[in-house]
This record gives structure tokens, C-alpha cells and sequence, in this order.
């Protein structure tokens, strides 16, 4: 981890929808944490899935990565890598800036 | 216009509304959330929209068991789904269950969206405005035609100069695979067409994990077709995207192409073509070559079609630009001219046309890497050579290379 911020360029007209999906991505947290204290490996991998899917889209590749990576360890039932990948995710979503262009 | 789209992610609901609202603003976009709604039984009027978007993952539902309950329904409109990437056997179910196209949601951009669903809904704006449509149409009229028996072709996922490309799948497993259909015009040329049946019998022979699966090839409806493995990898071009490789996956990539042209020179051919869209990657990251003996074809073509020239004359060998008789050493060439574009994140030469492209291989030195990429230079200088027999004279002279001074084994 390092202090400095992850710079994200998104498309001027998608600044409407870019709240939303920041804060839909905060709750996501909650509900991976949850889900991991429940060994719940099944619903990990639906948001692992959930956010490769739609983190591109956003243009948060970084989103999709992490999301294939929780997808593919709920699969393996890794519970370290799981947890080390939801720090990533937190810490991520922290330092997160968005520029519109 | 009326569309439904049925996706548990409220983000991507939103999305696809956002970019259909701002190509027809007059398109009402029906929203369905499968965590909050049961799959819509016989009552709900499907027959109301004129496509529906659906993904194969529902949180409580599986989309391709939506997708079979639709297509029972006489009034089920077309159907876009949207599948995972690297899940293409998903996408070969969902079309054999009906579904009128997919996309890779992760590569879902704004104008594939837009552009099927023009394709799907037959825009009549667009029918009447965009070529590129009806060069479409024309792709999926021609892909309905073709029988291949024990496969069955899918959709359009590809045109160039030379062909038409399919996703297929195989009959008996449901394995995609890809259909490459020879375009009409160079089908027409006797002689085109002997070479494509005759090389690729070729192909077909060698043996070679570094090399595209040949499933079958031959002539339909008066159509030559190829039938080969799929990559769910995709190619080196998009694997770039435009950037530079970090150069150890530049490195291990270029080794695994020196494999590769290792293997086919000793079967003697030489590929003549190589460029960033010939190199497939598996999803276990493998490297394959495809598209074997096209450059001739593609050379009869480009004097007079517009499009694939672009690319080509960018990874020429220098005897490849003054026409003459060519050996393995040229494919060695087209190599360095890959491994530069993969370290430095540009092409080796750049100019106006093609021809002013072509020409700086004879003439123009190649530009040095930067500074904290000069260990490579030797590699690179060594493979540049403009004269031939300064060059490595082979991939075997290449690996060794790589071994004795990267430790590459």
C-alpha cells in the first residue's frame, strides 16, 4: 500500500452515474466482510463476478481485477488471499479520485 | 423503441439505460431486477419490447434458464446476453437457446452496445446512413448460409480484408471454435483459393501447441471455411492496448513466438504475416500463431481493398518491401519489429501512408529503446539487422540468445 491517490479518468457524461456506483462499491465492502466472516465462498464469488463485470464498464479497471482475483480465490476457498484482497479493495475505494473528461 | 434489461447489478442497469437514452432519447428502457422480481411467468408482455438485454448471472436466477422460458414465448423479442469473458461456452449456449447476440461484459463499450443493438432492433436510421451496417448484415446473411456438418456458426465476431470471422461451436460438446470464412471475391480467384485450401492442409500437419487448432476446412455453399480453436485470450493487439508490455511479459511472450516460429520453419513455412493480430493467447496465457499463408492473400488484396493494408506493412522485413524471394529470416524481422512495439508501447516506424511505412524498413535506422531498456537493445539490433544475413538466422539462434543473456529457459 502507498499514500498517493489512484487517479480515475471517466467519461464527462457518466458524472451523473458515478456517485451511485461509488457508493454502490462502498457497500459492496461491507457485504464482502460480511460474507467472508460467514465463510459464505458462494456469494463471494457472485460479487467477485459482480464487480469484474461492471468495473470496466465504469472504466475502474482496477475494480474488474480486484473482482476477478475474489472471484477466483472464493472458487479456491482462500480465506487469506480473500481477506488481503478486500483490504486491497478498501484501500483502494480510500484513495480513489475521479476525474471527469 | 422498448427495451427490457434484466441485470442484478443495479450499476450496469443504470449504464446501459445511460447509453440507450443518449442514442435514441425517445427509447423508453424498462429496468428488471432479478434480486427483487421472480423470473416474469407467461403474463408479463414481452411481446411489448423490441429487445431485451440479459445477463447470465441473475444473483437468484441463472440467465440462461431465463433465456429458455422466454424463447418458449412466440412473442419474445431479440435477445442480447451478456456473458462473462473467458466464458464463451456460455455465449455458444445462449445463442443455440436463441439469444440473437452476446457481449463480454467486460468489454461492453458504449458503441458495441449501440451497434448491436442497431444490428438487433434493424435501426431504420441507420440501415439507410451506415455502410458498415449492411457490410454486416451481409456478414450475418452468409454465416446463416454456411453448413458445416458437426458445427454450428454463431454470430460475426470479426471481418477483414480476406475473411469473415465466426464464433461457432462444435455439435457434440458445445466447444466454441471459430469459423473463418473465405470473403466472395477472393473465394472467385481460383488461385487465391487453392493456396488457402493448400496451405492450410499444410497446417494442419504441424503439431504445435504454439499454433492454432485446426478442426477442419473446406468449401460450403460455394464458401471456403476454416474451422479452429478459439482464444478466449484474444490477441497480442488487445493485450497491448496501445501500451508498452512490463519486458518480462514482453520477453516470455517473444520466446514463446520464437518457439513458435521454430516449429513452423521446420515444417517449412514461413508465416510472412506476423503482426499483433495473428498472436492468440489462450486463457492459460500460451501463445499461438494463426492465420497461415493469408499474407499472400493479403497482398493480392491490399492493391485494391482498403483496410487490412494498415497494419501489415508495419512489420515487413526489409526483402519482404523490394518483393524478394524470402526465407525463415524474414519472420525474424516481423519478431523485432513485435518485441520493439511490445517494450516501448510504439510502433517501430510510423509515416502517412503505408508505403512511407514500408520504405523506412530499407532505409530509415530503427530508433533506439530508452534508456532503462537499453539491455535489450543488442536483442533488438540483432533482429532488426537490414541486412539479412547480419540477422539471427533462426529461432533456435534467438532462444540461445535469450537463454545466455536473460536466463530465459
Amino acid at each position: 500500500m502507498t499514500d498517493s491517490a489512484y487517479i480515475v479518468v471517466v467519461e464527462k457524461d457518466l458524472e451523473d452515474l458515478v456517485p451511485v456506483f461509488m457508493n454502490n462499491r462502498k457497500k459492496e465492502i461491507e457485504t464482502l466482510r460480511a460474507a467472508l466472516a460467514a465463510l459464505d465462498f458462494e456469494q463471494l464469488r457472485q460479487l467477485g463476478h459482480r464487480m469484474k463485470g461492471v468495473g470496466n464498464s465504469y472504466g475502474f479497471g482496477k475494480v474488474s481485477e480486484l473482482g476477478s482475483g475474489i472471484e477466483d480465490r472464493a472458487r479456491s476457498e482462500d480465506r487469506a488471499a480473500l481477506d488481503a484482497l478486500i483490504v486491497d479493495y478498501a484501500d483502494y475505494l480510500a484513495r480513489v479520485k475521479v476525474v471527469y473528461e | 423503441m422498448r427495451i427490457l434489461i434484466i441485470d442484478d447489478d443495479e450499476d450496469l442497469r443504470n449504464l446501459l439505460a445511460h447509453y440507450i437514452k443518449q442514442e435514441w432519447p425517445q427509447a423508453e428502457v424498462e429496468e428488471f431486477d432479478p434480486l427483487v422480481r421472480d423470473m416474469p411467468d407467461e403474463r408479463f408482455p414481452l411481446g411489448e419490447y423490441d429487445l431485451m438485454i440479459l445477463d447470465y448471472m441473475l444473483g437468484r436466477g441463472d440467465g440462461l434458464e431465463w433465456l429458455h422460458a422466454f424463447k418458449k414465448r412466440v412473442e419474445c423479442p431479440p435477445v442480447l446476453f451478456l456473458t462473462g469473458a473467458g466464458n464463451e461456452i456460455i455465449a455458444v449456449r445462449a445463442m443455440k437457446a436463441g439469444a440473437s447476440d452476446y457481449q463480454r461484459k467486460q468489454e461492453l463499450t458504449r458503441e458495441r452496445l449501440i451497434t448491436s443493438i442497431r444490428d438487433l432492433t434493424h435501426d431504420a436510421a441507420a440501415t439507410t446512413l451506415s455502410p458498415e451496417l449492411a457490410a454486416r448484415m451481409e456478414g450475418h446473411m452468409l454465416g446463416e448460409r454456411v453448413r458445416i456438418s458437426g458445427f454450428r456458426i454463431l454470430r460475426l465476431i470479426g471481418e477483414g480484408g480476406m475473411s469473415r470471422v465466426y464464433l461457432a461451436s462444435r455439435d457434440r460438446d458445445d466447444e466454441p471454435l471459430v469459423v473463418k470464412i473465405l470473403r466472395s471475391e477472393a473465394t472467385a480467384d481460383k488461385n487465391a483459393l487453392a493456396r488457402f485450401m493448400e496451405e492450410y492442409a499444410l497446417v494442419e500437419r504441424i503439431k504445435s501447441r504454439h499454433v492454432a487448432r485446426i478442426y477442419g476446412h473446406g468449401v460450403s455453399e460455394g464458401h471456403a471455411y476454416l474451422v479452429m480453436e478459439f482464444f478466449d485470450g484474444g490477441d497480442l493487439n488487445k493485450r497491448l492496448g496501445g501500451r508498452a508490455s512490463v519486458p518480462q511479459e514482453a520477453l516470455r511472450i517473444f520466446r514463446e513466438l520464437m518457439f513458435a516460429l521454430g516449429d513452423i520453419h521446420e515444417c517449412g513455412i514461413l508465416h510472412r504475416d506476423l503482426k499483433p493480430q495473428n498472436l492468440m493467447f489462450r486463457s492459460d496465457g500460451s501463445l499461438a500463431i494463426v492465420d497461415f499463408g493469408i499474407a499472400k492473400h493479403v497482398d493480392s488484396i491490399d492493391r485494391t481493398g482498403y483496410g487490412e493494408i494498415v497494419g501489415t506493412p508495419r512489420y515487413m522485413s526489409p526483402e519482404q518491401v523490394r518483393g524478394m524471394a524470402l526465407d525463415l529470416r524474414t519472420d525474424i524481422y516481423s519478431s523485432g519489429v513485435l518485441l520493439y512495439q511490445m517494450l516501448s508501447g510504439k510502433h517501430l516506424f510510423d509515416g502517412e501512408s503505408a508505403v512511407e511505412v514500408a520504405l523506412q524498413h530499407l532505409n530509415k535506422p530503427p530508433p533506439a529503446l530508452e534508456e532503462n531498456l537499453s539491455q535489450y537493445q543488442r536483442l533488438l539490433d540483432k533482429l532488426l539487422e537490414k541486412d539479412r544475413d547480419a540477422r539471427f538466422r533462426n529461432a533456435d539462434e534467438v532462444i540461445g540468445f535469450l537463454a545466455r543473456k536473460y536466463q530465459q529457459f
